[in-house]
């Protein structure tokens, strides 16, 4: 694919391009049974109790939680690269800063869905509203998560609003495109962009922070939590924007040029350079001592771990890099979004190994070690514990998922995503 | 009792019930414990009697003893070849300054006016954030339904729903009725002693002071109620 892509029409009602019209139902009749294949595991889990998951006293958090951390990241990076290009006046970005607004929202949403079926009593959710705790990490992070929601919703909104007035829809909530209208909509576009980029990385640093102020958890106590998750948010953020963009060109729903992948492609190797650079960071500090402290981040380095550590770090991190450090793929989109795809994915381990290693061991390790929680034969007891999600978490998660995926192409018909003067 | 259940003190014959009586207090009483390392003899006896006491469900528990060393049933090797044994009794440690109470959500946790650490299993929504917060791994979630060696509930307590976090409460109930906690009660060591903390003369301030008494990973700065008494003189085998 070339710039010389086809014209878009950006007042198109419904999908458009060379998107067939069966196979469109198809994928959505897809997407809603694997939905109603995930609502129907998460009343199974909701009538039997967690005990149905890979989760218990020793790992107690597991899949959900790696999900939500995961979405919120992809959130954060998408609206930080679409806020931080205006702010900065970077124009070249403006083709995708619809893309990434709305994969952002739809990212946040995701990730607030998550920790519904990580609740052992769901039904007890607004007890979070009648009874919270100020001093609460995940109160501070439900707060900012559900103003980053209506934040970035109003943003994708204020973005299509003229288009969509334009095209005389109902979604422009009655407003117009007088020249009054659009002065006071670059106004607005300009504060929403000094809001944004705040709000993104906050948001990101209080999910870190959920981990990162917890002293019982020697691998997750440090203070570099939350710059760590800032820049593994830009990495999958800005890799899932590159993806989906490249896919919406495929389709023939978004037009921009191949210099922009280019463009792109860079800006995240240097991030990925950045992810690096802290993770060294990290582990040198924690291993240089050889004290009790550093015998988590040691820990990643021997036994069953080191597979997972050496994904994260040689296929996550070192492979995107080489191919993106390359001029001559860095203008190929096909290997431009391999390497976006591989360093999400990188990202995901990543995030992984952060829940199984800070939780596998327990402080105190002596034996017989932590009642595991749930009637087993033999001991009850387990001093260390290798989570596996269970087939209910994996039908939950493609639950969630078909959801995100439902929300994006229903976006994507009915959005404009093109900014009409991108080219 | 509301649930039909007996009153733990009227379970007890006079005597037990004299011998388990809590005994004198300040004004203001901050509850606490003191368990003697150099007496313990690792029998599991209060690990039991809790489970009967609070009617844990299989697979859970809020009391557990574990041995020094890295077998359950061995001795340690230690300095100069000599065998030893030694075990750490290990329940909630009902800190002052508690993580779990620091980052339950929805207040679920929270300190009594004595001091002690509490749980509304009526208002927990089970995200397990206190398990994560806590150093000493001692909080237990209701995965299943909970399930019981017997039909007949043994408890002096009511049951708790599926998906919330419970943990030991000090046997709240006993100390209303006067009495010493459960494993206090049972140790046939003597290990286990209770009281008021805030009493500068009392049992707990004296054994801690004469004993130089340790609070259990004291760098994580949780200022728990329970403290230890080290052995003062090491028994090899």
């Amino acid at each position: 694919m070339s710039s010389a892509a086809p014209p878009i029409t950006s007042d198109a009602p419904s999908l458009a391009g060379r998107v067939d019209r069966r196979a469109l139902y198809a994928w959505i009749a897809l997407l809603l049974a694997v939905m109603g294949i995930g609502a129907a595991a998460f009343l199974y889990q909701f009538a039997n109790g967690l005990a149905v998951t890979g989760m218990r006293n020793i790992v107690m958090w597991g899949q959900y939680i790696l999900f939500f951390m995961f979405f919120v990241g992809l959130s954060a990076g998408g609206l930080i690269v679409a806020s931080a290009g205006r702010l900065f006046g970077v124009g070249a970005f403006k083709p995708i800063t619809r893309l990434a607004v709305l994969e952002a929202t739809i990212a946040v949403i995701l990730a607030a869905t998550f920790i519904l079926p990580d609740l052992g009593r769901p039904e007890r959710i607004i007890n979070i509203l009648l009874y919270f705790n100020p001093t609460s990490p995940m109160i501070w992070d439900i707060a900012i998560v559900f103003v980053y929601m209506a934040m970035s919703a109003f943003y994708v909104w204020l973005y299509c609003r003229a288009d969509l007035a334009r095209r005389g829809s109902w979604l422009a909530l009655g407003t117009g495109t007088s020249e009054r209208t659009m002065a006071r909509e670059e106004r607005v576009k300009s504060v929403m962009a000094w809001v944004a980029l705040p709000a993104a990385i906050m948001l990101h640093s209080i999910t870190a922070w959920i981990f990162g102020l917890q002293i019982s958890r020697g691998f997750w106590y440090s203070s570099i939590m939350a710059p760590m998750f800032i820049a593994s948010a830009l990495v999958s953020g800005l890799g899932l924007v590159i993806v989906l963009a490249l896919i919406l060109r495929r389709l023939g729903r978004l037009a921009f040029p191949d210099s922009l992948v280019a463009m792109l492609g860079g800006l995240l190797g240097a991030f990925i350079a950045v992810e690096a650079f802290l993770l060294l960071a990290e582990y040198l500090t924690a291993l240089y001592p050889g004290a009790p402290e550093g015998e988590a981040a040691a820990r990643m380095l021997s036994g069953p771990y080191l597979p997972l550590f050496v994904f994260e770090v040689v296929v996550g991190l070192l492979i995107p890099f080489l191919i993106l450090s390359q001029r001559r793929l860095r203008t190929s989109p096909v290997w431009v979004a391999t390497a976006a795809a591989i360093g999400i994915f990188g990202i995901f381990v990543h995030r992984l190994n952060l829940v199984l290693n800070g939780l596998s061991y327990p402080n105190i390790d002596l034996p017989p070690g932590l009642p595991v929680g749930t009637p087993q034969v033999g001991s009850s007891f387990s001093v260390y514990t290798w989570y596996v999600p269970t087939l209910v978490e994996w039908l939950i998660v493609a639950g969630i998922l078909a959801f995100g995926a439902l929300l994006f192409t229903a976006a994507v018909a009915f959005l404009p995503l093109q900014e009409p003067d991108a080219h | 009792m509301a649930d039909g259940k007996v009153a733990p003190v009227d379970a007890l014959s006079p005597a037990s019930k004299a011998w388990g009586e809590i005994g004198p207090r300040s004004a203001a009483p901050h509850w606490g414990m003191v368990v003697d390392q150099e007496r313990c003899i690792g029998c599991w006896s209060c690990a039991v009697i809790c489970k009967s006491e609070n009617d844990i469900p299989l697979g859970m528990w809020w009391n557990r003893i574990l041995t020094e060393g890295d077998s359950l049933d061995q001795p340690e090797v230690v300095r100069g070849g000599a065998l030893e044994m030694q075990w750490l009794p290990l329940a909630c440690q009902h800190c002052e300054n508690a993580p779990c109470v620091k980052v339950c959500p929805v207040q679920a946790t929270y300190h009594r006016s004595d001091g002690l650490v509490m749980q509304d299993t009526d208002r927990c929504i089970g995200c397990r954030y206190c398990m994560i917060a806590c150093p000493y791994g001692v909080r237990n979630m209701n995965w299943g339904a909970p399930d019981r060696p017997t039909p007949h509930e043994t408890g002096m307590v009511g049951a708790r729903p599926l998906g919330t976090v419970e943990k030991c409460t000090m046997c709240v109930q006993r100390l209303a009725e006067d009495q010493v906690p459960a494993c206090v009660w049972s140790c046939p060591a003597g290990a286990r002693v209770f009281g008021d903390l805030n009493d500068p003369e009392g049992r707990l301030a004296t054994l801690i002071r004469e004993r130089e008494g340790y609070e259990l990973l004291e760098e994580a700065g949780t200022k728990p109620s329970v403290r230890y008494l080290p052995p003062r003189r090491r028994s090899p085998l």
